[in-house]
């Protein structure tokens, strides 16, 4: 019966895995090979070993760093500000949420769009000419910024990307918040907490592990970030917004470089490895 | 204080929701009126643009990159859910690859995904799958995996398990009672599970862009042709309509169904 089992949970597990091998196993072996090699398109077949020139490379090239900086910074603030303010509104809103759960379809909706589009619409938006944001900023202050110059473009960014979202932070924090105890908080009120009270003392408290898985996702999905930058400014700003993953992109379909590209993309690995690393341990210091 | 509750959801609702309502607003005003009004109010409401959209389909065709999209979204999802199935079956109940394909799969979701763009470009140019619905498709399916695995395996954990041993007793082999007796009680977990991906892989973006050049070009990506429009600029009301057209299809679902896709991303997030 047991080596039975151990037989139908590998066959049940087979295909999963054949498919992970051949889509991620396979460009895994790619990336290394070509990462230590020099390598284009004509030569695409026989690559010539270079050793660690293409890490080098990658590494001693400026924009590289702002990039890596571009997107710690777009990474940090982003997550920030979506846990503050998915926090306040997912305990502010509850007791509308409570009674009226059909509220929450509004807050989820902006989640349903694809960034890439949102990217786009903001292009329609804060058009100086025929946006509405434009429009509005000169209708009544007499002026506009150019929301996506050098000097801005990483507020504009960051507002774009933290109003589109939030609702995922609001959405995790509310059914976290939702399903404490309604006992706990009714004892502490007996016991004399107030409102404040209640909220540092036992929902916070009550609320830390998913406050930390919330901001994790969110950094990393905003680390990570290539849609909605790049349909909205793409490397434009004077190349102020090129995050990582846009870094990685133009090194190989603008400059072809193609051993770059792929060593900066197996340091980019590297780092989301130790992120991991990190945040494993720290779960399970927790835990 | 319930009015100033009622006062915030209004204002998050609104800012949160403002790229869509803005676009469309713009795609029901003329041409002109764009120009000389980007305000809100619409003077004059016309369907002009969204009949433009289809007479300029000889250059851009939108009614293909919605096809493309459904087509290999739907294949994406699909076939995410095949491969999740069985595999989510063997985690919870025989424990096979739990200690490392359950982690692999699931920390694939912190692994930014251009990592795996180049290599898979170059593969792809070389086994003919560049620019094709089947090739995007395949790549959706990963894109979707961890949240979709994720899913499942929570899913399939809250089963009892003392179904599956009076099945045994009647002498069903594993196959039998995954195939007659879980995908049943599964099937509303998998239905969700599947309106998740389907929108995830609709909304997805750098891979098409980067893999689909013509024949496969999904609506993400045509609607930024839009705005690179040769000649005399971008015509902002067309653009505006092809976006409306575009999010429809995932806001939609997402009205009907938000409940069970609230409750599945904040399990998908928590469990991940």
């Amino acid at each position: 019966m047991q080596s039975q089992h151990l037989r139908d949970g590998r066959i049940l597990l087979a295909p999963l895995t054949i498919f992970l091998l051949a889509m991620l196993g396979l460009p895994l072996v790619v990336d290394l090979i070509y990462s230590v090699s020099r390598v284009e398109f004509r030569t695409i077949l026989s690559p010539e070993f270079v050793g660690l020139a293409n890490y080098a490379s990658a590494l001693s090239s400026e924009n590289y760093w702002q990039a890596a900086w571009f997107s710690l910074r777009f990474g940090l603030v982003c997550a920030v500000a979506q846990l503050l303010l998915g926090l306040f509104l997912a305990i502010f809103l509850a007791p509308l949420i409570d009674r009226r759960p059909w509220l929450l379809a509004f807050l989820m909706l902006p989640m349903m769009v694809a960034p890439a589009l949102v990217g786009l619409m903001y292009r329609l938006i804060l058009h100086e000419f025929v946006g509405v944001v434009p429009w509005f900023m000169f209708t009544y202050f007499g002026d506009s910024p150019s929301f996506l110059g050098p000097d801005n473009a990483f507020r504009t960014l960051v507002v774009v990307e933290v109003l589109q979202w939030t609702p995922f932070a609001l959405l995790i924090l509310y059914s976290a918040y939702a399903a404490i105890p309604k006992d706990v908080r009714e004892a502490a009120s007996i016991d004399g907490a107030g409102p404040w009270q209640r909220l540092w003392r036992i929902d916070l408290p009550l609320m830390t592990p998913v406050l930390g898985a919330t901001f994790f996702i969110r950094f990393i999905d905003s680390f990570r970030v290539f849609d909605n930058v790049y349909t909205l400014t793409g490397a434009g700003a004077g190349g102020a917004t090129t995050t990582m993953s846009i870094w990685v992109y133009e090194a190989f379909f603008k400059s072809g470089d193609i051993g770059r590209a792929v060593a900066a993309s197996m340091l980019l690995l590297v780092a989301a490895w130790a992120v991991l690393a990190i945040v494993h341990r720290l779960s399970e210091r927790r835990a | 204080m319930n009015f100033l509750r009622w006062l915030v959801f209004a204002i998050a609702a609104l800012a949160m929701n403002f790229p869509v309502l803005s676009t469309l607003v713009t795609s029901f005003k003329s041409e002109a009126e764009i120009a000389s009004n980007p305000s809100l109010w619409i003077h004059a409401p016309t369907l002009a643009n969204y009949l433009d959209v289809f007479r300029i389909s000889d250059r851009f065709d939108i009614l293909h990159y919605l096809w493309n999209s459904f087509a290999s979204s739907i294949l994406g999802a699909g076939l995410s859910l095949l491969l999740a199935f069985p595999a989510a079956y063997g985690l919870v109940r025989f424990g096979t690859g739990r200690k490392w394909l359950l982690p692999l799969v699931a920390n694939l979701r912190a692994i930014p995904l251009i990592v795996f763009a180049i290599p898979l470009y170059l593969v792809y140019a070389r086994v003919g799958l560049l620019d094709t619905r089947l090739g995007l498709a395949l790549i959706l399916c990963i894109v979707n995996l961890p949240l979709v695995l994720v899913l499942l395996v929570a899913a399939l954990r809250d089963l009892p398990a003392e179904l599956d041993e009076a099945a045994r007793v009647d002498g069903a082999s594993t196959f039998t009672l995954l195939w007659r007796i879980i995908l049943p009680l599964a099937a509303p977990a998998l239905a969700t599970t599947m309106v998740l991906g389907f929108v995830y892989a609709w909304n997805e973006f750098l891979f098409a862009l980067i893999l689909t050049t013509r024949d496969a070009v999904t609506t993400t990506v045509g609607a930024s042709f839009f705005f690179a429009a040769s000649g005399g600029g971008v015509r902002w009301g067309i653009a505006a309509a092809v976006m409306v057209l575009s999010v429809l299809p995932p806001m939609a679902l997402g009205l009907l169904l938000y409940r069970r896709i609230g409750q599945s991303l904040a399990a998908g997030a928590v469990k991940g």
